[in-house]
């Protein structure tokens, strides 16, 4: 089986948002959405406060609800385990947006461009009509990771099987690959670390993964 | 079907780079821009651009672009004048240019008070040379130009360190040796946000092998944040954090956990000083003495097999002092002090317990974080570097943009490399290391910039203060000869002078100096004044009355919008140049490789857009400089040198070249150059590879070793050159009658001493008519790693992604303060200086200490498309341009004296 999950290690992620920007000129989101996006949080109080960044999306869960809600099954669980939605079946009728414990989902009614009415020529390239009026959100890049791993390549260990913010992250925080490979790049990550997944007392049983330093970051997270 | 190819290149937006990259060209469209895995292994940034050159896209695209030449038509200038700009010809525009030139040429290229009658201004950090094709070769061809008048350099760089720090170890910027180093204690660095993939990347595997760094800043930055921890300091009083931190190392610590020998052999500690702060000289030879421990005896510090004292008083037989204006004083059986022994002294007074009341950081914080430095320090261990054995040393102390500015820098930076010298961490494996030159040559090569000179210690030209060849009368508007000898007189020299003097000058000098003149022509490139340097409204006045301008503009903005040609050059995707990058250079690009990158077009240029390369062409031509501008590019005006050792390239000339041509043969020179002639590529070529590197030696990184091999010694801790230059300066002005730079003379000490900087600015305040009571608050700014030096406020993108970063375009205030204000979070708050307001909303936070506001980056635009509609304030509206608060190098502080109070409403 090939579960495909995210490490953020949250060591080295500075909240530059250089895989925010990367997610939205690869999958060109309009602005204001953000697939993918680093949080910036501030803890404690003055003067024992930090911040912590915070790379948050779709978490891809084993147990979206998401998918629960959905009244077409527009969004499905792949075999791969990343949660994708079919935007021929999706209705737009938001009720997966509420759902989501991490506000992931975004809708957007009409078409929009940085600079206005008119696209420039990247946007008009790149447009994607079929995202208008539907639910739309992190795919993982599936696309891209489906290719690579057709060419020969591992999920996550070569950048033409990697997502885009995994291509881009500057400090190496964001790691992609698959769970239920012993061998891959992300179990050898997680066997090394403390680790955790967010809201994981709900049980969505998410995709992503968080490493931390749990002696320095455990008092104030 | 899409067509889709990857076009390498770069991004050198800021001096953190050049990072590579490939740009997407998706049917002849560019679409994104990704990483260049081809340099994973070379990059130390690993391949990787940050966010900013991610915006690359939409800054070719923007639809506000200017893509044809414009003439001004309304003759008045202003912020409320509508330029009423008109498309012409680019023939057109050469023509009036041209004629301006010719005119300027006919008339002389000095004025009446021999300054240059042509100004330019380039932006941030020699960045826009990656840019700006050959257009320094049309520079070098010209003659004497202006560039004094700055955009922010001074001000907005690390001005102290690039000064002291290339004077006292060849680092005109300095970094922790991140991959080595254990403990670093940073003083408002911000490598997170503004040192580019390289720093960050280095950083963050530091802190995945263990390495802690303690950040000490009045807000909690960027940097701050991914530190292990965060010492809320009162703004501007990192020195006497500093000063205790020395004084545990000197009084509170065994005497032998120090490295010694390292003091002893490879600093001034053993120099002897006599009554007047001079050294002790020998009367035959003039070098300064030290005393012989073994024989009891005073001899020259270069005596064979000497082994100094390192502290003490002692009687020298027969000696003489060298002061100013090679005045001697001559002295028998005289009692001399060694520097080590008189910095004692000096810092015995500054206790953690002292301190603490100056800095408002508990002494038991500082006291526990010296032990802990002094305990990372690993003083006696040794590391293996590509099979040499070379002091292991991992502490490091590094200093951000505010620290290093204005008043108190000079010491906060002495006190820095002192921190360094006093365990042995200077300039070795896992210490405090500098990058680059740009005031002693060869650029590029500081290793080969140390070369001997006088007294034991490395050659540094500085600026005659002697009587004959003081320059009395300024060649330059911000006078950097005639008030900075340390600045030097280099490429680099005028623009890291008294940038804001210039400024200020042309609207009002002090009595006893001259009036400054207008320039007839001023060039702007790559700049925007206008936002980025202090006291806005006075700049935009000053920058209307400017006779002529010529601004090679993007879209209209703040500065551009008084000029009278625009000229549209190709941008970043669109247009040709050769760079060097690689070895060690800003911030913390420190390769294992060295060698060359090509910028390409990955696009057509929009419009008319021209490359510059085309554009320096033309105006050399039409100013009948073509054969000098090609000359000087043969030389190497254009990076490199088309000339060499076993190659010849060269540039014919008498006739025009295409852009093609000029980096046909750049790329040529630059691999035979490189391979030792040994390979040859072409610009075809490049344009498939993108780079050419070769291997670059990790024992280059560290200057000590050079400094040993060549037997010269660290000109620290004791400052005796600087003081006698201090003096012979104070004489020289004097003799002028000029007594304005008094209080900039009285930096010049031997050893410094406490600056209190922030009575400064309560002075300074009153001066200018305001109390500590109207302006309760400290005013500071930080920069964001999505616009630091970006000058990419008009890109979309940058503002949705900046949203997600806590404090973009807000005025962040602890919330605490806030809530005594009754400012409740997001309302709209007025930030008021003695000079004026700015305006923004309110983001309540606790990472800031409660005297403490802070604006992130320069903001509040009012011209620049999609930009002046974001209503963020910005500092540097209500930052004083003040000659009182502008230090003895010429360079000034992002600090402010402010209050806020709520204006009510969302924002």
């Amino acid at each position: 089986m090939t579960r495909y999950v995210m490490v953020a290690d949250l060591r080295r992620c500075i909240g530059c948002q250089t895989c925010t920007a990367a997610c939205k000129q690869a999958n060109s989101t309009p602005p204001g959405v953000q697939w993918r996006r680093v949080v910036d949080i501030e803890v404690g109080e003055f003067p024992n406060v930090k911040r912590v960044f915070l790379p948050t999306g779709c978490q891809h869960c084993a147990n979206p609800p998401c998918e629960e809600v959905c009244p077409t099954k527009a969004t499905f669980k792949k075999d791969d385990g990343t949660v994708q939605i079919d935007y021929d079946l999706c209705i737009g009728c938001a009720y997966c947006a509420v759902a989501c414990p991490y506000d992931a989902r975004f809708k957007v009614e009409k078409e929009n461009f940085a600079y206005g009415d008119e696209p420039m020529p990247h946007e008009a390239q790149r447009l994607n009509k079929a995202t208008i009026g539907v639910a739309q959100k992190c795919t993982f890049c599936n696309d891209v990771v489906e290719a690579g791993v057709a060419s020969g390549h591992k999920a996550g260990e070569h950048p033409d099987a990697s997502p885009a913010c995994v291509n881009s992250c500057i400090t190496g925080a964001l790691t992609f690959g698959d769970k239920d490979d012993p061998e891959s790049q992300v179990n050898k990550l997680l066997d090394q670390s403390e680790h955790f997944r967010m809201h994981e007392e709900i049980g969505t049983e998410p995709g992503f993964y968080y490493i931390w330093d749990k002696k320095n970051m455990g008092d104030l997270l | 079907m899409t067509e889709t190819r990857y076009v390498p290149t770069y991004c050198y937006n800021c001096v953190a780079g050049p990072d590579p990259m490939k740009v997407r060209v998706d049917n002849g469209v560019a679409c994104e821009v990704v990483p260049n895995f081809d340099m994973e292994e070379m990059h130390p940034g690993n391949g990787r651009v940050c966010v900013k050159a991610l915006g690359l896209v939409q800054k070719t695209y923007n639809p506000y672009r200017i893509t044809t030449p414009m003439k001004r038509t309304n003759p008045k200038k202003g912020r409320d004048q509508d330029p009423g700009f008109e498309p012409i010809s680019w023939d057109e525009a050469f023509d009036v240019i041209a004629e301006k030139l010719e005119a300027l040429r006919a008339k002389g290229l000095t004025d009446e008070r021999g300054l240059p009658r042509l100004a330019a201004t380039f932006g941030h950090g020699g960045t826009p040379s990656a840019y700006m094709g050959t257009l320094p070769a049309f520079l070098a061809s010209w003659g004497p130009i202006d560039f004094s008048f700055g955009s922010g350099q001074g001000v907005k760089c690390v001005h102290s360190e690039h000064l002291y720090g290339e004077y006292w170890h060849r680092a005109f910027t300095v970094c922790s040796d991140t991959v080595n180093t254990r403990y670093i204690i940073s003083f408002g660095f911000n490598p997170e946000s503004s040192g580019g993939p390289s720093a960050a990347r280095r950083h963050a595997d530091a802190r995945v092998r263990g390495a802690k760094r303690i950040q000490v800043e009045p807000h909690l930055s960027v940097t701050g944040g991914a530190s292990a921890e965060w010492v809320p300091i009162k703004p501007k009083t990192d020195l006497a954090f500093m000063f205790a931190l020395i004084n545990v190392l000197l009084h509170q610590s065994p005497r032998e956990s120090l490295d010694i020998p390292y003091l002893r052999d490879s600093t001034s500690s053993p120099y002897l000083v006599g009554p007047k702060g001079y050294y002790l000289r020998d009367p035959e030879s003039g070098e300064p003495l030290v005393w012989d421990s073994e024989a009891g005896v005073a001899v020259p510090h270069n005596t064979p097999g000497v082994k100094p004292a390192l502290e003490g008083c002692f009687t020298v037989a027969a000696a003489y002092e060298l002061g100013p204006d090679k005045e001697k004083y001559p002295y028998e059986n005289i009692d001399g002090n060694t520097a080590f022994t008189l910095m004692v002294q000096s810092m015995e007074a500054y206790t953690p317990e002292w301190a603490e009341q100056m800095c408002d950081v508990p002494a038991q914080t500082i006291t526990r974080i010296a032990k802990e430095y002094l305990d990372n320090a690993c003083v006696g261990e040794t590391i293996e570097i590509e099979g040499e054995t070379l002091p292991f040393r991992p502490v490091s102390v590094v200093l951000g943009k505010t620290v290093n500015n204005g008043w108190g820098a000079y010491h906060c930076v002495w006190a820095r490399t002192v921190l360094a010298t006093l365990v042995g961490a200077l300039e070795v494996p896992g210490g405090t290391i500098g990058t680059t030159v740009r005031l002693n040559r060869p650029f590029g090569n500081r290793l080969a910039s140390v070369q001997p000179g006088e007294d034991g210690f490395m050659v540094s030209a500085m600026n005659a203060t002697d009587k004959e060849n003081w320059e009395s009368a300024p060649s330059g508007r911000n006078a950097h000869k005639a008030l900075v000898p340390i600045v030097n007189s280099g490429a680099w020299s005028q623009a890291l002078g008294p940038t804001q003097l210039a400024w200020m000058f042309l609207n009002d000098a002090p009595s006893d100096w001259m009036r400054s003149t207008f320039p007839d022509v001023w060039f702007l490139y790559r700049s925007n004044p206008a936002i980025s340097f202090w006291d806005s409204k006075q700049m935009v006045s000053i920058m209307a009355k400017m006779p002529f301008i010529v601004a090679f503009a993007y879209t209209a903005d703040e500065s551009n919008h008084m000029a009278d040609i625009l000229l549209p050059d190709a941008t970043d995707l669109e247009s040709t140049q050769l760079i060097r990058a690689g070895g060690t250079k800003f911030v913390e690009q420190i390769w294992e490789h060295e060698g060359v990158i090509l910028r390409q077009p990955a696009v057509d240029p929009q419009g008319e857009t021209k490359d510059m390369t085309w554009i320096a062409t033309q105006l050399a031509k039409r100013t009948g400089l073509l054969e000098k501008y090609y000359k000087a590019l043969n030389r190497g005006a254009g990076g490199i040198p088309l000339k060499g050792e076993g190659f010849d390239y060269s540039l014919d000339p008498s006739v025009e070249h295409s852009v093609e041509e000029v980096w046909d043969a750049a790329c040529k020179a630059a691999t035979s150059d490189y391979s030792g002639g040994k390979e040859v590529k072409d610009l075809e070529w490049f344009k498939e590879n993108g780079f050419y590197m070769v291997p670059y030696k990790r024992q280059d990184w560290y200057l000590y070793p050079t400094l040993k091999a060549k037997g010269l010694r660290f000109e620290l801790p004791y400052q005796e050159r600087l003081k006698r230059v201090g003096e012979e300066l104070k004489r020289r002005l004097h003799e002028q009658g000029v007594h304005w730079w008094d209080e900039q003379l009285e930096e010049y000490e031997a050893l410094p001493a406490w600056d209190d900087v922030q009575a400064r600015y309560n002075k300074a305040l009153e001066h200018m008519g305001g109390t500590e009571e109207q302006f309760p608050l400290w005013g500071v700014t930080t920069k964001s790693a999505q616009y630091s030096a970006g000058n990419n406020a008009g890109i979309q993108l940058m503002d949705d992604v900046a949203n997600n970063v806590r404090g973009h375009g807000s005025v962040i205030i602890n919330a605490q303060t806030a809530q005594k204000l009754g400012i409740g979070n997001g309302e709209r708050v007025e930030v008021r200086s003695i000079i004026g307001f700015t305006r923004g909303r309110a983001e309540l936070v606790q990472g800031i200490r409660p005297d403490t506001i802070c604006i992130p980056g320069q903001f509040e635009y009012w011209k620049t498309p999609f930009a002046k509609d974001l209503d963020y304030p910005s500092l540097n509206t209500v930052i004083p341009m003040s000659l009182e608060l502008t230090d003895s190098t010429g360079s000034g502080a992002d600090l402010v004296r402010v209050s806020v109070h709520r204006l009510g409403g969302d924002s």
